[in-house]
């Protein structure tokens, strides 16, 4: 039986901060992210070098993305999402790494199984760290409507809708749906990338006995793993155009009352109303 | 062996038919509109891959009620 632990394991306490084995794995991908950057950024040249341009695909990728979908304001926002990103790919590839997960100390369980307490753990696979980014996610997309809109013009957009006799019935169902999407962008996250884990646990368990008869054992969870490399990439991209798409959508909120306290820019503006008008 | 163990295959089950069909249908709509317009196909990769995460997320759910399940209510 595979040991599976939904919650992450304490491993020791700093004063009043417990540290647990996934915020290990956040803070090494952290470290490795930081110190690429801080490599890489002191030998910026206008010719990349090999090992640099190889590092620029993923950022040229998300780039051209962000460019054709983030609206006019891309710039200001492509930072945060740049970061997600890079941050839960590099996470979620180094949980796939041997010796996460694996390596760790024995630890005898309530009901008298031995089971290991491993020293690293994906980060994700703690809702911690995605309820986290989530919360980032949420407050940047409000901070941007807010800034795009101003006070009035984004309380407004929350609490009052199209026509206005309406507004009893849908401003529940708005409320509602901006919160969920900090309860729906954690889940995903944390559902995906935990799943993963026990999925590959369960597989390497389930095919071990076939160890001396067929090799089962190396080709089954390496599909798996295989699958893996491809989900933490896609959840890495979907957290990212997520949170881009709902800053996008707070801040292109303005365009429906163009013109009544904020001031755009002024291409911008008559292209929103000439949008607006045809539709 | 408890009823636990049923329930959390009933819910990862059932919970997997929904989120099963969803997928299907925009896969398949997807694939039929890059096959009508190939120059498409860079335009629709993110909504594409949006709707598919919004979907997705409804059998994550599942998932995650059945590992509960398992896991955490012993």
């Amino acid at each position: 039986m595979v040991h599976v632990d939904i919650a992450a394991e304490r491993l020791f306490s700093i004063g009043p901060l417990t540290v647990t084995n996934s915020m290990i794995g956040g803070l090494l991908a952290s470290v490795l992210l930081l110190s690429a950057a801080l490599w890489f950024g002191r030998r910026a040249s206008l010719v990349p070098s090999r090992a640099t341009s190889v590092l620029e695909l993923p950022i040229e990728f998300l780039a051209d993305i962000v460019r054709g979908t983030g609206g006019t304001r891309w710039r200001r926002f492509a930072p945060l999402v740049f970061g997600i990103f890079l941050f839960l790919l590099v996470a979620n590839w180094l949980s796939l790494l041997p010796g996460v997960g694996t390596i760790g100390y024995a630890e005898t369980g309530a009901d008298g199984n031995r089971f290991i307490v491993p020293f690293v753990r994906a980060a994700a696979a703690d809702l911690n760290l995605t309820l986290g980014l989530a919360i980032v996610s949420f407050v940047s997309f409000v901070g941007f409507g807010i800034w795009a809109n101003g006070v009035r013009g984004y309380l407004r957009e929350l609490l009052i809708a199209e026509p206005a006799y309406m507004t009893p019935l849908l401003t529940p169902i708005h409320l509602i749906s901006e919160l969920s999407r900090l309860i729906s962008l954690s889940m995903r996250l944390f559902g995906n990338v935990f799943a993963g884990e026990v999925l590959l646990a369960t597989m390497l368990a389930l095919t071990t006995a076939t160890l001396f008869l067929l090799p089962l054992a190396f080709v089954v969870p390496g599909i798996f793993f295989g699958l893996e490399l491809l989900f933490g990439l896609v959840q890495a991209l979907v957290f990212a155009l997520l949170s881009m798409t709902y800053i996008t959508l707070a801040i292109a909120e303005e365009r429906q009352h163009s013109g009544n306290d904020h001031s755009g820019e002024a291409p911008a503006t008559a292209a929103a109303s000439a949008e607006h008008g045809s539709a | 062996m408890d009823l636990h163990t049923l329930a959390a295959g009933l819910a990862m089950g059932l919970g997997g038919i929904g989120p099963g069909i969803g997928l299907g249908i925009g896969f398949s709509k997807a694939m039929e509109a890059i096959g009508r317009n190939p120059e498409a196909s860079g335009t629709l990769f993110v909504p594409y891959i949006l709707g598919l995460a919004l979907t997705e997320a409804i059998g994550i759910y599942a998932l995650v009620v059945s590992l509960i399940i398992l896991f955490a209510t012993k």
